[in-house]
């Protein structure tokens, strides 16, 4: 299991070290200069000089291959610098924003089990009757509507139509606990109910599975309760291929929540790094790519460990 | 094996979620409203990236910069040119103003603002390793000669009909010279209490503001609403008091509202960009057939919902105070010429060109659109290119284009306020690539240099003749900037025309009912 763990960490140190290195190459080609952008903001232009000054100021001046291995340096010894756009440190930053994107996906996910497992078991176990009917075409329904159509209808009703909720921003806990949790409920939903749709298909398909085979038939011959049947025989088999889709989708969730950050203005990373790539912000686009990749591998690396605990075979593999 | 079996932990946890939903739904509403009334909440249209005194980093960052720092002049909400830190100006010849400041003028931290203060701040401006917007402005100066500690004389090297205009820029505030780039010390009527990038900045009132009796409100909080839809819907739900850019398809909502109002002006204009280092473009002609080529109308119903005027010729800013019409040369819409000037020219068959504008703003994409459709109309095959805007920004300065669309807006409502649009110092994606007309130049220096007003209206219109011929860009359209508020927030002014970009000065008055 150590020696399983240890090539596993190797290999993410590795893949991490392909990853920088693309992401300074991608920002390298890329069109677009952020000292000039940053002083064309306002539809003005700067004077050649004031740029080859900003310019000087980014440390953009440097030579490419300076850049990069003290990139490289810095990475290693978790130090990701500053902005070159407004100086501010690059992991404070992070650290104050990757939290609240944690946050929605948190919520959104134990939103998302709390629909989708029980709703999927039910349709799984009596596929093709009314109830597994029904929730599938709200499933088909809401899998169709992209999360940030689904977000700009929750703002016309929730927001400007019946006025109960905020139409977006974000309010520190301990600021304002109430604000807070008022402001979580529509992102977190809208992420959840997306993650919901996932997860009902797939728990409703493994529950499908599960209930044909003999184990489960000679369970119920026993005359064991059906509650016990469904939660010790159908439903902790059917989890594996779940967790492992919760999983990937976490991952997925942390670079892909952008949409539903911009549609409700929530400050997170994915709105840290779009901001990033449109200022041409080099090294914040560096490290929360990085950051987000590093958290990827994390979390596959995790996902691993606990199917091995679930099913034993994995570890033998 | 029943439904109802399998469904019991399944009720369970649905009625444990609801609940959580029903609990949090009910929590109290008036945790929104629990800040102070007299805190005013502005949606900004982005967050300033910088908020570095002399850099004009986009027009959100000039609205903050505005509340934190100000400059020996201004302008008041009627968009009329006043003293500001200064008390009084006396121009002694046409190159020697002398300043007197207020004797109650005061930066925030509690330093009088002095003569030695403006020396600096001019000096941070034009010294050699500055950033600032108006550098190249600013060299005009010859000296800055303190004369005692609220007098300073400014001696420029030849006439400059604007620079008082220079001198009330959001880009040319005193500051005390006792500030760092970390820390800077202005003397705006709000001092910086708190922010996060990316998210909101909050301003309070400074008590000690030479004028005594603004600004009126305790504080303000500027919350950034990247989503044009999504900050009128922050305004719509009572999140925000005030914002700025409203987006163009909702002026008939905000018209027709009870609870909100909009004030608006004919500020920033679109226009199109040429390369003419190489092809068709090169020939004046050319330029001027897609000047005849298109409709206006058209390009403002499709692009700002009708909200717009056709601009047909010389650029000539709203408040500007000279008359420089001159419907002769204009290109109005007319096929049958364009086409005329096209086969002069030597194209009569028409041409393929690429098209640049951005996607990022949607306001460039369809005003490329409908201008593609009428170039078509002419033989002109422009195929469009729509990179993000970051990219847009160097494929204009490196002329990687034949023919782009672009927007923007001068400075102040003078025809000088052309000048980083039309005269040929710097390569710019502001101007046509490759464009240098050493006629324009001259009657933009000669019209900068004159202070007589007559003699200026002379040379401007010799200038707009120059537009005419040589075509440095084609017009498009004026484009309507609307702030919306809430009906409770008054005294705040939309300032007029190219002034739209300092809106923020009428803050200082701004209050609810």
């Amino acid at each position: 299991m150590l020696a399983f763990i240890s090539r596993r960490m190797a290999a993410a140190a590795a893949m991490l070290l392909v990853i920088g290195t693309i992401i300074f190459s991608l920002l390298i080609i890329i069109p677009g200069d952020p000292a000039e952008l940053l002083l064309s903001t306002g539809g003005g232009s700067a004077s050649p000089e004031a740029i080859a000054n900003l310019r000087s100021n980014m440390g953009l001046d440097q030579p490419v291959l300076v850049q990069y291995v003290s990139f490289l340096y810095n990475t290693a010894r978790l130090d990701f610098g500053t902005s070159i756009v407004d100086n501010g440190s690059i992991s404070s930053v992070i650290a104050l924003r990757l939290p609240r994107t944690l946050e929605i996906i948190v919520a959104g996910t134990i939103l998302a089990l709390l629909l989708a497992i029980p709703a999927g078991t039910a349709a799984g176990l009596r596929a093709g009757g009314k109830f597994d009917i029904a929730t599938s075409a709200i499933n088909a329904l809401l899998t169709s509507v992209p999360g940030f159509v689904l977000g700009t209808l929750f703002i016309y009703f929730f927001a400007q139509v019946l006025g109960w909720l905020p139409a977006g921003g974000y309010v520190a806990l301990a600021t304002n606990p109430a604000q807070h949790l008022q402001m979580l409920i529509l992102p977190s939903l809208t992420v959840g109910l997306h993650l919901a749709t996932i997860v009902f298909r797939m728990t409703r398909a493994s529950v499908l599975e599960m209930r044909g085979h003999d184990w489960v038939r000679t369970a119920v011959a026993k005359g064991l309760r059906r509650k016990n049947v469904v939660r010790r025989h159908i439903l902790y088999n059917a989890l594996g291929p779940i967790i492992t889709v919760v999983g990937l989708q976490l991952g997925i969730l942390l670079g892909s929540t952008v949409l539903v950050e911009f549609v409700y203005n929530w400050p997170g990373l994915s709105g840290l790094l779009v901001s990033a790539v449109e200022q041409r912000d080099y090294p914040t686009v560096r490290a929360v790519i990085l950051t987000v990749a590093a958290i990827f591998i994390g979390i596959n690396l995790v996902i691993d460990i606990l199917s091995s605990l679930l099913d034993p075979r994995i570890r033998l593999q | 094996m029943t439904p109802s079996d399998c469904l019991n932990p399944t009720r369970r946890s649905v009625l444990i979620s609801l609940g959580a939903g029903v609990v949090a739904l009910t929590l109290p509403q008036g945790a929104l409203a629990q800040t102070p009334a007299s805190i005013l909440k502005f949606g900004l249209s982005t967050f300033p990236p910088t908020l570095k005194p002399f850099d004009n980093t986009g027009g959100a960052a000039n609205t903050v910069k505005l509340m934190l720092y100000r400059g020996l002049m201004g302008y008041d909400a009627g968009g009329k040119l006043v003293t500001e830190l200064a008390e009084s100006v006396t121009w002694n010849d046409p190159t020697t103003a002398v300043f007197k400041l207020r004797q109650n003028a005061v930066f925030h931290d509690g330093s009088p603002v002095t003569a030695a203060d403006v020396a600096y701040s001019l000096n941070e401006i034009t010294k050699d390793s500055s950033t600032a917007y108006l550098k190249s402005d600013m060299k005009i100066i010859a000296a800055v000669e303190v004369v005692d500690d609220k007098t300073v004389q400014i001696k420029l090297k030849a006439p400059c009909a604007v620079f008082l205009d220079l001198l009330a820029s959001y880009c040319c505030p005193v500051i005390s010279k006792k500030s760092t780039d970390s820390a800077i010390i202005g003397a705006g009527p709000f001092t910086l209490k708190g922010s996060e990038k990316n998210v909101y900045i909050e301003v309070a009132r400074f008590k000690d503001f030479y004028m005594a009796d603004q600004p009126k409100v305790d504080g303000i909080r500027f919350i950034a609403y990247a989503d044009e839809n999504l900050r009128y819907a922050a305004l719509e739900a009572g999140d925000v008091d005030l914002i700025e850019y409203l987006p163009w398809t909702q002026f008939d909502t905000v018209e027709a509202s009870k609870t909100l109002k909009m004030k608006t002006t004919l500020g920033p204009f679109m226009f199109l960009l040429f390369n003419v280092t190489t092809g068709p473009f090169a020939n004046p002609k050319v330029r001027q057939a897609v000047g005849y080529a298109i409709e206006r109308q058209d390009v403002v119903d499709a692009a700002f919902a009708g909200r717009g005027k056709p601009l047909y010729g010389f650029p000539n800013p709203g408040g500007s105070q000279f008359d420089l019409a001159d419907p002769a040369h204009e290109w109005k819409y007319d096929v049958e010429k364009a086409k005329a000037l096209l086969a002069e020219a030597g194209y009569a068959n028409g041409f393929e060109c690429r098209l640049l504008a951005t996607a990022t703003y949607g306001m460039h994409q369809d005003t490329a659109s409908v201008v593609q459709a009428y170039l078509g109309a002419i033989g002109i095959n422009a195929t469009l290119d729509l990179p993000d805007w970051g990219t847009r920004v160097n494929a204009g300065k490196d002329g990687k284009y034949d023919l782009a669309v672009h927007g923007t807006s001068g400075n102040y409502n003078d025809p000088d306020a052309l000048w980083s649009l039309l005269y040929s110092g710097n390569p710019s994606y502001l101007q046509s690539f490759g464009f240098k007309s050493a006629r324009i130049d001259g009657l933009l220096e000669q019209g900068r240099n004159e202070v007589d007003q007559a003699k200026r209206k002379a040379i401007y219109q010799q200038l707009a003749v120059a537009y005419y011929e040589e075509v440095p860009q084609v017009p498009l359209n004026w484009r309507i900037q609307a702030y919306a508020m809430k009906q409770s927030v008054e005294g705040f002014e939309q300032l007029p025309g190219f002034l739209s970009g300092s809106s923020a000065y009428a803050l200082d008055e701004t209050k609810f009912a």
